[in-house]
């Protein structure tokens, strides 16, 4: 009989979901007290109905991106696009996952500055430390020309002008 | 046929009872259904992730409470206790899914002829589980539908049992006309 029906009426009334299951969803409902057999029925072809509807415009949307599986964008996107369903449902659906970004650690500069002014006292020791060595190395060179001249008296003199030197020979 | 459908689908229910738990379970219809019918929507290349099955099977779950919660107000509001198919017909017109309510009468139309046709087994079958007020109730629901579709019943009286009784409501509808019974009709028919 049921086959008969079927292919007299092209439709099948044959429903896909188990009657016990769509029962059990109806009456998560505290205020749903007790369902006819006729409202049973017409509750699991309208979610027959629902889920080909769904199914079809998720797949419209993947078509429109060019993909071969259907995956959640796309019924977020389907959802989307029909009023009354969007109404109910996009508050159920999972958010869209946020792309986790790394953070990056903040590395201190800790970097131990040291004091100019030290550095810049020795430059100037350096500095006058330079002349006295060249000093010193005049020195040897007057204790010759000391013994020399120790016979005369104009000793200084004689330092500070070399000029008149051929004079006293003379 | 129905009640073999439904042992296999809990024999397979139970199959899927490995993944997840006996409550969490009860609050969605199988996806291996859901995967069929998705399927059978789709082009015959397209795939379905995993994830996709699974959003869509919370989305018929919420579907099914969103229309059953919008007939059960209606209920409380016209004091009644049980709920019947005009309920969720009206339930889906008001909530936007009014596309799905043509389709829906046409399948009604044909449950009916096999309820028509089960009666005496249906009764036979379901007596002991169900309580006096279940029955009546059930009894009460189907001849308030059966006055909504005047024409189906006087198409088919000849095929119903007890079409005298058929007869006689299908009597009562023809005075009210062939536009949906207001809530006036309805009070009037209670038993």
């Amino acid at each position: 009989m049921v086959m008969a029906d079927e292919e007299e009426n092209g439709v099948s009334i044959q429903l896909e979901f188990p009657k016990g299951r769509v029962k059990k969803i109806m009456a998560l409902d505290k205020d749903v007290k007790r369902v006819s057999s006729e409202a049973l029925f017409l509750v699991s072809r309208s979610t027959e109905l629902f889920l080909q509807f769904l199914a079809e415009k998720s797949a419209q949307v993947a078509i429109e991106k060019k993909r071969k599986t259907v995956n959640l964008e796309h019924i977020r996107v389907a959802v989307k696009r029909h009023q009354p369903t969007r109404d109910f449902l996009l508050d159920e659906l999972p958010p869209p996952s946020q792309a986790a970004k790394p953070d990056k650690p903040t590395q201190p500069a800790g970097r131990p500055k040291l004091d100019p002014a030290p550095r810049g006292t020795r430059c100037i020791d350096q500095f006058f430390r330079k002349p006295e060595p060249e000093n010193t190395a005049q020195a040897p060179g007057q204790p010759p020309e000391n013994p020399a001249q120790a016979q005369s008296p104009e000793n200084p003199d004689q330092d500070q002008a070399q000029s008149p030197v051929p004079v006293d020979e003379s | 046929m129905a009640d073999s459908d439904n042992d296999s689908g809990g024999a397979h229910n139970g199959g899927k009872g490995s993944e997840m738990s006996p409550r969490e379970q009860d609050r969605f219809l199988p996806i291996a259904n859901v995967s069929r019918i998705m399927k059978k929507a789709l082009p015959a290349n397209a795939k379905i992730s995993k994830d996709a099955k699974e959003t869509v099977q919370e989305c018929v779950s919420e579907f099914i409470s969103f229309i059953t919660g919008e007939a059960s107000d209606k209920c409380q509001r016209e004091k009644r206790k049980t709920i019947n198919g005009d309920d969720l017909l009206w339930a889906m017109t008001t909530l936007g899914f009014e596309d799905y309510v043509e389709p829906l009468k046409g399948y009604l139309q044909r449950f009916r002829e096999m309820e028509g046709e089960k009666t005496v087994a249906a009764r036979d079958k379901d007596a002991p589980p169900l309580t006096n007020a279940t029955n009546s109730a059930y009894e009460s629901a189907n001849y308030a539908a059966a006055a909504a579709v005047p024409g189906g019943i006087m198409m088919h009286q000849g095929h119903v049992y007890g079409s005298a009784g058929f007869h006689q409501v299908a009597g009562g509808a023809i005075k009210g006309g062939p536009a949906y019974p207001g809530p006036g009709s309805n009070a009037g028919r209670p038993r």
